[in-house]
């Protein structure tokens, strides 16, 4: 019965692994002699060459700066933004406190495409559209409601005798939530970090709609045009960037795999 | 508690009010804004001229709409049971096996990469004369299906390329709802002699129920706005055949610029979302009632 369950997972494993490993092994054949005929040999090692190429095909070096400046500035503003959000409804008792946290969490529930058009027209007439504060703002907002769903129910989970205590001791409000909650919830602070992260990395739909230049563009965005352009001629160029764009999130996912085992346990965000 | 004196309410409207406001003028504003749209007649020039319902007749009286709407529906039925169905398999065949991190580690890597990672890698594969039809070869087959430009099949393909990315966090959800459910009523049963199917149907299925509820109702609303995967691989084409409705709605908007239609089809998608997610949000904001 073990035996059987290892050989199944396995055989399920390595057809899995397939579509990485034909990535990876085309997108270090050499451009010029290139075929997509024969895509399961590997020929050649010509990756690092080839990433210097994608680096410089549709400006996707200057698109890498930009994503790394959304993906890490904005979910570092709504985690906050968030944590600020829920310790208002759990330690300061805020009146009505569930109907506020629904009307921040609601803002998720709705596909994006409800906001595109609206957005896409307020960007153009007030000058954000294509800059960089414009797809800061909106990767902000977007990642709220995800934070302060997880900060809520993190919140919950303290005593709210810590809370009392320290407003004996004189603090204000805003103490306490500096001084004691927030680094209390420094691991949930730094899940819901690295998830919102990744999901910015990865987002095409506002950067299709919301930017257009080469280093305005997010990376994913900036991918999907090198596809279209280029796919044909210069494919191994193309994976390759497939490559850089990918190697980031996987990396950091399967990094921090075992943080997150024990946190959905704990916390079941 | 619910009667507790509350003395901070003007420091905690303070530190919710960011969190409200960025919401509501970013969100919420957008969200009614498209509303209106889909009862005008708009292209982004001049003003908005009401016309009631007329972007729904239209709507819901065009050809390729229905087949987006049908694709959309292959895509949420296709979703359930591929990734859903292996992630569930892959989570009990690893459950209490040594090195079962490992064992599913191979699913875990395409859940980190983006739709269009995934797109560019499966159009490869796939195009003409391409991995899949080089290895059809091998068994004799030389005269394989055009995998990405016939319709319905571009989208069952489409649906496995998603699969491959999906299964893998849906394997990590069971193996965490596994892990939680309680040693003693497993010990009883193995005593029992229950075992394999047995202790599956009697005991591990139904104390899976709330987590496989959450699944597939996170499942089901992503697959209803489903794009990333759709434009990284045929972009709703040969013409609209593998659109679903999130492109079409793209597509209505900002490639044929008719701002009502678009918005009409926004709406649309959010309602039927909204049904779907309720399921899924009374499973997460009510007490845990099981475990």
């Amino acid at each position: 019965m073990k035996t059987l369950r290892y050989g199944i997972l396995v055989i399920l494993g390595l057809i899995w692994l397939m579509p990485a490993y034909l990535l990876v092994v085309n997108a270090a054949k050499d451009p010029l002699t290139f075929t997509s005929k024969e895509s399961w040999i590997p020929t050649d090692f010509h990756l690092f060459e080839n990433f210097a190429a994608a680096f410089e095909l549709s400006g996707l070096g200057s698109s890498i700066v930009s994503t790394l400046i959304y993906s890490i500035v904005s979910p570092t503003i709504a985690v906050l933004i968030g944590a600020a959000a829920g310790y208002a409804i759990v330690a300061l008792r805020l009146k009505h406190g569930f109907t506020w946290f629904v009307v921040i969490f609601g803002g998720s529930v709705f596909p994006l495409q409800m906001i595109l058009l609206p957005l896409f027209d307020a960007y153009s007439r007030t000058g954000m559209f294509d800059t960089r504060v414009g797809m800061v703002i909106i990767y902000t907002v977007i990642s709220i409601p995800f934070s302060a769903f997880v900060m809520r129910n993190f919140f919950t989970g303290v005593a709210h005798s810590t809370f009392e205590a320290a407003v004996l001791d004189g603090a204000t409000t805003w103490q306490i939530f500096t001084r004691m909650y927030l680094p209390m919830a420094s691991s949930a602070l730094v899940a819901i970090f690295i998830l919102q992260a990744t999901f910015i990395w990865n987002d095409l739909l506002l950067g299709l709609t919301l930017s257009q230049s080469d280093d305005i563009r997010p990376i994913v965005t900036t991918l999907s045009g090198m596809q279209s352009t280029y796919g044909g001629a210069q494919m191994s160029t193309v994976l390759a960037a497939a490559v850089i764009v990918s190697l980031p999130t996987v990396v950091l996912f399967l990094c921090t795999q075992k943080f997150f085992n024990k946190g959905l346990a704990l916390g079941q965000y | 508690m619910a009667h507790q004196k509350t003395p901070y309410q003007w420091s905690a409207r303070g530190f919710v009010a960011p969190g409200v406001l960025l919401i509501a003028v970013l969100l919420y504003l957008p969200l009614l804004w498209t509303v209106y749209l889909s009862f005008t007649d708009y292209n982004g020039l001049g003003s908005p001229d009401w016309i009631g319902l007329d972007n729904y007749v239209e709507m819901f009286t065009d050809g390729d709409f229905l087949a987006s709407s049908l694709n959309t529906v292959l895509w949420v039925v296709g979703t359930l049971i591929i990734p859903v169905g292996i992630g569930l398999a892959v989570a009990l065949l690893t459950w209490n096996l040594g090195g079962g991190l490992w064992l599913r580690l191979p699913f875990l890597i395409p859940y980190a990469l983006s739709g269009i990672g995934v797109g560019v890698v499966w159009s490869f594969i796939l195009s003409s004369g391409g991995a899949l039809d080089q290895a059809l070869a091998l068994f004799g087959i030389m005269d394989p299906p055009r995998w990405l430009l016939d319709a319905p099949l571009n989208t069952v393909v489409m649906i496995i390329a998603a699969a491959w990315q999906g299964v893998g966090v849906n394997a990590l959800l069971f193996t965490i709802g596994l892990q939680a459910i309680p040693k003693e009523p497993l010990e009883a049963a193995r005593i029992d002699g229950a075992n394999g199917i047995r202790l599956f149907t009697s005991i591990l299925w139904p104390m899976l129920r709330p987590l496989t509820a959450v699944v597939v109702g996170l499942s089901i609303v992503a697959s209803l706005k489903t794009f990333d995967i759709v434009w990284g691989m045929t972009k709703g084409g040969p013409g609209t055949v593998s659109e679903t409705l999130a492109l079409t709605m793209y597509k209505e908007t900002f490639v044929n610029s008719d701002y009502g239609l678009g918005s009409a089809i926004a709406v649309f998608l959010t309602v039927i979302t909204l049904v779907a997610s309720v399921t899924y949000l009374r499973q997460q904001l009510s007490p845990k009632k099981e475990f």
